[in-house]
């Protein structure tokens, strides 16, 4: 074997021509680190929203819960039911929700787009991950206050805390700020049930029941119970599924994701193809010496296989850690599924930057591939008598 | 350009080298073709409707707001509006397809007058003017689905809790692919009536066709003050701003891809000018006696920098072209996503692409340029070995 000094000495040696193929690599693979890390971003909000034994019950027909809407009485016979888990203090964890969609403008230059406002009372909180109000205080029934996440705070017009939020002509003032775990509720305006109905004059109306099961036999039982009952004229979801189903909106994103990636990767490894020839062809003499001296081809083709892959890992690495600044940024985009703004903070898991480095990888691989077999095939009296 | 053939021989010289570079190039602005495509895709709409004077009315609060049906009236009635049509998106599903085309609920007697630019076989039009179950759909559409005059469409609602059952009067043309599909407003409303179901009474947005420009501020001033202290307030654009609007609802990701062009321009320049720097190299020789024999820096110079951008504008026609193939490709799986062919799409921004290649060109030829007009020829003589 050939000892990977020599590799690493000679991507020293011609320094400036490494250097520029690390820096190519490394934006190309940032690039599409960064794209695939926006729909791993997206997912994770939608996939922690769903609990595994919570229910969500819309109007038959309805695909999602802005499209619902459902009797209040039917609401809170559903409330009723066996087999829903109960809380700290003994009430059932079955939260009636109003939510609606209005048309808001963000802020600086960003345009306007749609925004859902949810009306829940109390219960409904216990119904989200890690629910806890960060900064300023929870709603108080009656009074037109909201509250929202930092995040959307710093998206949207009007979201601050003190501001006013206006609805139908009604002010609701912003008091607080809350987190849920990174749900997708941080992308949601919260206000009370009776408050939001109240101002959109559509007073008793509820779009959604949320529940929990208290097993998940109970949680089979309900949805059949639900499903089944003509009068109620519902359907049930797994909460985890909607989300799921939420998540095709973020199919496209990820199918661009794949585009960029592909396109890149080809991109990238005529790249290191051309410093790579160059590398052979500069150094034939060497090739030729290492031959002489009885090297193996298949020593030599591996010895200039790992230089290819060490140059465009190293771009590659370079690449994945210079998404470190955008973890924890917060972005926002259409969910598709509800026409209106999804947020969420970024976050490059281990399967994003894997997928960073494997491009890398390929690079390295299928771009070195071709001068290391020109290498070997040197003659080797020819080889040494180069200048 | 006289040096043409010298620049094109040094090209065509170490054709690996080249073949490599321009494919480089190629690949990465294939892909930046498709991007920019994609956000070309968003802005078409807009461009087109800022020819057609329409003006569109929805409720202050968005898409969930009302805008009631008797307002249609009121803005028919508005000086300087040709005529207006109620326009309810209905977001149905067809067969086990999820929204796979938009369907609108509106007026037959007068759509034709507010999309004056659409046309339809007259008999086709009476047809569906008759028919309270009757549909037209755009000519590419039915073409798509291969439906023929007659056919019976059933579509499930998803926001509104009615299906509905529609039959195909006809099929028009438009300027541009609508991927839409009209049916009755009554057709709609009496349904929901009848389930005492929310959303009975109201138009969804109204369209308003202007007689001229010039008459669109006033058109807009008019309708919004008239409803401002009704029930239903209004907010009243014209048809290029509410394109905008789908258009925002994309946020952040537009500014992503101009990033990741960004990195794709940067990465490609240096991609280009290390092949530039390489064959450079070994070129020191020749500049040296080119200089030798009387050849000024200003020539060196543009002989280099025109190499560079011949092969960065080369690989740039190559990867626009292989991107235009790529957008035409993906319009033919999923029109949903990618909602227009190459043929609405092709426009300015192509050529602008074109000069970002030509820009890398220079960028990239720029170092090993000044260095090779920089030579001294003496050094450079002495470099033969």
């Amino acid at each position: 074997m050939i000892p990977a000094k020599y590799n690493l000495r000679n991507l020293r040696v011609r320094w400036v021509t490494t250097l520029m193929t690390v820096v190519a690599t490394g934006l190309v693979v940032w690039a599409t680190v960064l794209a695939f890390g926006l729909t791993d971003s997206l997912e994770y909000a939608l996939r922690i929203s769903g609990h595994p034994l919570d229910l969500i019950v819309l109007r038959k027909g309805s695909a999602d819960e802005t499209g619902s809407g459902m009797d209040q009485q039917i609401a809170r016979e559903i409330a009723t039911l066996s087999g829903i888990a109960t809380g700290a203090e003994g009430q059932p964890l079955c939260s009636i929700e109003f939510a609606t969609i209005l048309t808001k403008p963000r802020r600086g230059d960003g345009g306007t787009t749609n925004l859902i406002v949810r009306g829940l009372d109390e219960v409904g909180r216990q119904l989200r991950p890690d629910f806890k109000i960060v900064r300023g205080r929870d709603v108080k029934p009656g009074l037109n206050e909201a509250i929202t996440s930092e995040r959307m705070a710093q998206r949207f017009e009007n979201l601050a805390i003190g501001e006013k939020l206006e609805i139908n002509r009604v002010d609701f003032q912003i008091v607080g700020y809350f987190e849920a775990g990174g749900s997708s509720a941080e992308s949601e305006v919260w206000t009370v049930l009776g408050d939001l109905t109240g101002a959109r004059r559509q007073s008793g109306a509820v779009s959604s029941v949320n529940l929990r099961a208290r097993d998940p036999a109970s949680k089979e039982t309900l949805m059949n119970r639900i499903q089944d009952d003509e009068q109620f004229n519902l359907k049930v979801i797994e909460e985890t599924k909607y989300f799921e189903e939420q998540m095709s909106a973020s199919i496209a994103i990820k199918f661009v994701g794949y585009v960029i990636a592909a396109f890149l990767t080809f991109g990238a490894m005529f790249a290191a193809a051309n410093t790579m020839y160059a590398a052979v062809a500069s150094r034939s003499r060497e090739i030729g010496t290492l031959r002489a001296l009885g090297f193996r081809r298949r020593s030599i083709l591996t010895s200039f296989l790992l230089e290819s892959i060490f140059l465009c890992l190293m771009g590659g690495l370079l690449g994945c850690l210079a998404t470190l600044p955008f973890i924890g940024l917060s972005g926002g985009t259409a969910n598709w599924a509800t026409f209106s703004e999804i947020t969420f903070s970024f976050r490059f898991g281990p399967g994003v930057l894997l997928r960073g480095v494997l491009m890398a990888l390929v690079m390295g691989l299928l771009g070195g591939l071709f001068p290391a077999v020109r290498a070997i095939r040197m003659d080797i009296v020819q080889a040494l008598r180069e200048q | 350009m006289k040096s043409l053939k010298y620049i094109w021989r040094n090209v065509t010289r170490n054709k690996l080298r080249t073949i490599l570079t321009v494919l480089s190039v190629s690949f990465s602005l294939a892909l930046m073709t498709v991007l920019h495509g994609y956000i070309a895709m968003q802005s078409v709409w807009g461009t087109e409707a800022k020819k057609n004077n329409r003006v569109v009315v929805m409720n202050i609060q968005g898409f969930s707001g009302a805008v009631p049906i008797a307002n249609v009236d009121k803005v028919r009635g508005v000086e300087g509006v040709k005529s207006a049509v109620p326009y309810s998106w209905y977001g149905g599903d067809y067969k086990e397809e999820r929204m796979p085309f938009a369907q609108f609920a509106t007026d037959p007697k007068e759509v034709f007058n507010v999309w004056d630019e659409f046309s339809i076989d007259p008999d086709q039009l009476t047809a569906w003017q008759t028919d309270r179950q009757g549909c037209v759909v755009d000519r590419q559409l039915a073409e798509k689905r291969g439906w023929n005059i007659g056919d019976r469409i059933p579509i499930q609602g998803t926001f509104l809790p009615l299906n509905l059952d529609l039959k195909l009067c006809g099929v028009f043309d438009a300027p541009k692919y609508t991927d839409s599909l009209w049916f009755h407003w009554q057709y709609l409303d009496e349904g929901l009536k009848q389930m005492n179901s929310f959303g009975s009474g109201n138009s969804g947005t109204i369209f308003a066709k202007a007689h001229s420009a010039a008459a669109i501020p006033g058109i807009v001033e008019t309708i919004d003050s008239m409803f401002a202290s009704s029930q239903n307030p209004t907010r009243t654009q014209t048809e290029a701003a509410f394109a905008q609007m789908f258009a925002d609802m994309l946020g952040d990701i537009q500014a992503y891809i101009r990033y990741i062009s960004l990195a794709v321009v940067f990465a490609l320049s240096l991609v280009a000018a290390n092949g530039m720097a390489m064959s450079m190299r070994e070129r020191t020789t020749e500049v040296a006696v080119l200089k030798a024999i009387g050849f000024p820096r200003s020539r060196v110079l543009k002989m280099v920098l025109g190499e560079a951008c011949l092969i960065a504008v080369f690989g740039g026609i190559l990867g626009i072209a292989l991107g235009c193939f790529v957008l035409q490709f993906l319009h033919g799986i999923s029109s949903q996503f990618f909602p227009i062919g190459m043929a609405d799409l092709a426009g300015p921004w192509l050529l602008y692409l074109l000069a970002i290649a030509a820009g890398i060109g220079i960028v990239s030829g720029i170092v090993p340029a000044v260095r090779a007009a920089q030579l001294s020829v003496i050094d450079g003589l002495r470099r033969v070995v």
